[in-house]
């Protein structure tokens, strides 16, 4: 709890700083090309950062605990699969490949929480293992190939609900409850608490590994929705879907202000993250700069995220 | 607790044993040991290397030879490691599907040095191995500009999607592509950019071509059918494809089944099954001292609603 008012302010700060470095990229994007504030544009955007939103919120709970997962591109690939290889059409009802999917995220999530909390394994290596093992695991489920021919039903989760694209109700939906979930229950306190200093947390009767497995597990069952929601987007369930996905919501959860070293971070600002780093791919390729550059560019604003992020910092 | 250690351990080293029982020598029906050819295969999560694999393991089988497969998984040094091994199991021939251009060449001098013949298959390496066996991949960039070209009657703008920056095949399909492209002055190169061969990233490539250029898009050419299909569903999904010629390379069932259900305008065909059934055959008359070609070039074919049929 003193960990978390004391940081409070400069919380705030930075996610306001975010908010207008997001405004002021938007500003520019919107006078360089006339495609970009256009409300078919930015419905583009917002589809396009669905997915890595959608991890990005479950994996802010894990760093929350100050741990990692390494293994979100494996499991959104296991998970599409899984749920791809139920969704042919007259197979089951569409509940079922959904269910089936995130229930295959939640057990991934829950093993690696149990390694971490139980079995004591750094949860670098714990999710490092998970990643291995689950890319393995999606390729023996589809035979190293592409799963297509899937429902219609499966495959509208990708698309629009009116103007409204499905994958973006199931970010803002997932996204607001857990934001509600961190600041209105004592779950969301505990997690914070056990974050910022665990003996504090263990000593003050907080179940810690409780909490840890449920950080796990909530972050396996999100990646577990982002690979139904990838494959009904690109409506093929693909074992080599993902990689590199886990990195990629790190780094907007981290840019969002979150420390990787725990008990700090909130979810609106790992929005935010998504946001900034979704504006800017998408601003990159209006402009057709080259796909060498833009590479460069998006790693710089993950090390000046954070590298301004830490000098404004009271230490 | 340390023996609780130990067992699991020993627990462990016999699940891999039985795994790798599959490898115990074999027995021709005539009672002597099988030829055996070690097989060092690029990436078998990409579909197409998996067909290759399966053609040749049917080819094996016809012949009469034993294969032992191994999967370097992208890198060129883990195909490396793997060729040592084949040379210190002393097997009677090696393929080799290449990770790299460059990198992967030492893995063809040790087996060349070992007195081992060596075939690649599908990729080339600057060093030159015993035969080869695969395609030009300039070739279908070629084929599948040239059908752009042709559709828009030499006249109109082209976006290009291209692979992993900086691997042969996106460096040769952009090359075969640009050679159609100067050879047309009608067709203009509106934008270039790479989707990593990944389906997922091609649809957000094209929905914000899609903002950028609007209905100045005539054409697509992805350097994979994965990046095709989503240039596909972004164009239909933005209700524009009916517009838009999006042709991509490779043939895989989905993009097949697309030309067929003529959403995708055509894709080139690379013969997986007769690059893996080749390399098999070339193999085997090596091993059994029999005149070979060094070098097979199998060709790549169009595929448009016309013909999907046959495929």
């Amino acid at each position: 709890m003193i960990a978390r008012s004391k940081t409070l302010l400069p919380q705030l700060m930075r996610t306001w700083g975010l908010a207008i470095a997001l405004l002021l990229i938007g500003t520019a994007l919107s006078f360089a090309h006339p495609g970009f504030l256009t409300s078919a544009n930015l419905l583009n955007v917002a589809r396009q950062i669905s997915i890595n939103g959608i991890l990005a919120v479950g994996v802010t709970l894990v760093l929350l605990t100050g741990g990692v997962d390494l293994s979100l591109g494996s499991v959104v690939a296991l998970a599409g699969v899984v749920a791809a290889s139920l969704a042919h059409p007259g197979d089951y009802p569409v509940l079922v490949p959904i269910a089936a999917g995130v229930l295959t995220g939640a057990l991934c999530g829950g093993a690696n929480g149990l390694m971490v909390t139980r079995g004591r394994i750094p949860s670098f290596i714990a999710t490092l293992g998970m990643m291995t093992a689950a890319r393995g695991l999606a390729l023996v489920v589809s035979n190293g190939r592409p799963i297509s021919n899937l429902s219609p039903a499966f495959t509208r989760l990708g698309g629009d609900l009116g103007p409204l694209p499905i994958p973006v109700i199931i970010l803002a939906v997932i996204a607001l409850a857990t934001s509600v979930l961190l600041g209105r229950f004592r779950l969301g306190r505990h997690l914070y608490a056990v974050g910022g200093n665990t003996e504090a947390a263990r000593a003050s009767g907080i179940r810690v590994s409780v909490i840890g497995m449920f950080a796990y597990t909530f972050c396996g069952a999100m990646a577990g929705l982002a690979g139904i929601v990838l494959a009904a987007r690109i409506t093929t369930g693909q074992p080599n879907a993902g990689t590199g996905y886990e990195l990629d919501a790190i780094a907007a959860v981290v840019i969002g202000g979150t420390s990787l070293s725990g008990g700090v971070g909130r979810i609106s600002g790992t929005i935010l993250g998504v946001l900034l780093v979704g504006v800017i791919n998408n601003g990159l390729d209006l402009m057709n700069v080259s796909s060498y550059y833009q590479a460069i560019v998006k790693g710089a604003i993950i090390i000046s995220a954070v590298w301004l992020d830490r000098n404004r910092k009271p230490s | 607790m340390k023996i609780l250690n130990y067992l699991s351990l020993i627990g462990l080293l016999a699940i891999a044993a039985t795994l790798s029982g599959c490898n115990r020598e074999k027995l021709g029906p005539d009672g002597k040991k099988l030829p055996v050819i070690g097989v060092s295969l690029m990436n078998l999560s990409n579909e197409f290397i998996v067909m290759i694999n399966e053609s040749m393991e049917q080819k094996a089988g016809e012949l009469g030879v034993r294969l032992i497969v191994s999967d370097a998984q992208r890198s060129p040094e883990k195909q490396i490691q793997q060729i040592e091994n084949f040379i210190a199991q002393k097997v009677d021939a090696i393929i080799l599907n290449p990770c790299e251009l460059e990198a992967s060449s030492p893995a063809v001098d040790k087996a060349l040095a070992a007195g081992i013949p060596i075939v690649n298959v599908n990729s080339m390496t600057r060093s030159t191995p015993t035969a080869f066996v695969g395609s030009h991949d300039e070739e279908s960039a070629r084929i599948a500009m040239d059908y752009i070209a042709t559709r828009l009657g030499g006249k109109g703008n082209v976006l290009m999607m291209q692979g992993f920056m900086g691997q042969a095949a996106q460096l040769k399909r952009d090359a075969g592509a640009r050679e159609i492209l100067t050879a047309q002055p009608g067709l203009t190169l509106l934008a270039s950019q790479t989707a990593e061969w990944d389906r997922a990233k091609a649809m957000s490539l094209m929905e914000n071509w899609i903002q950028a250029h609007g209905t100045n898009i005539n054409a697509v050419f992805a350097q994979n059918d994965e990046m095709g299909m989503g240039a596909l569903l972004a164009l239909e999904r933005a209700g524009i494809k009916d517009k838009v010629v999006v042709t991509s390379v490779d043939a895989i069932a989905d993009a097949l089944q697309a030309v067929k259900d003529k959403r995708l305008d055509a894709t080139v065909f690379q013969d997986a099954k007769a690059q893996g059934a080749t390399a098999v055959e070339t193999a085997v008359k090596i091993i059994r001292k029999e005149p070979f070609e060094p070098e097979v070039f199998i060709p790549f074919q169009l595929i448009t609603t016309k013909n999907a049929g046959d495929f």
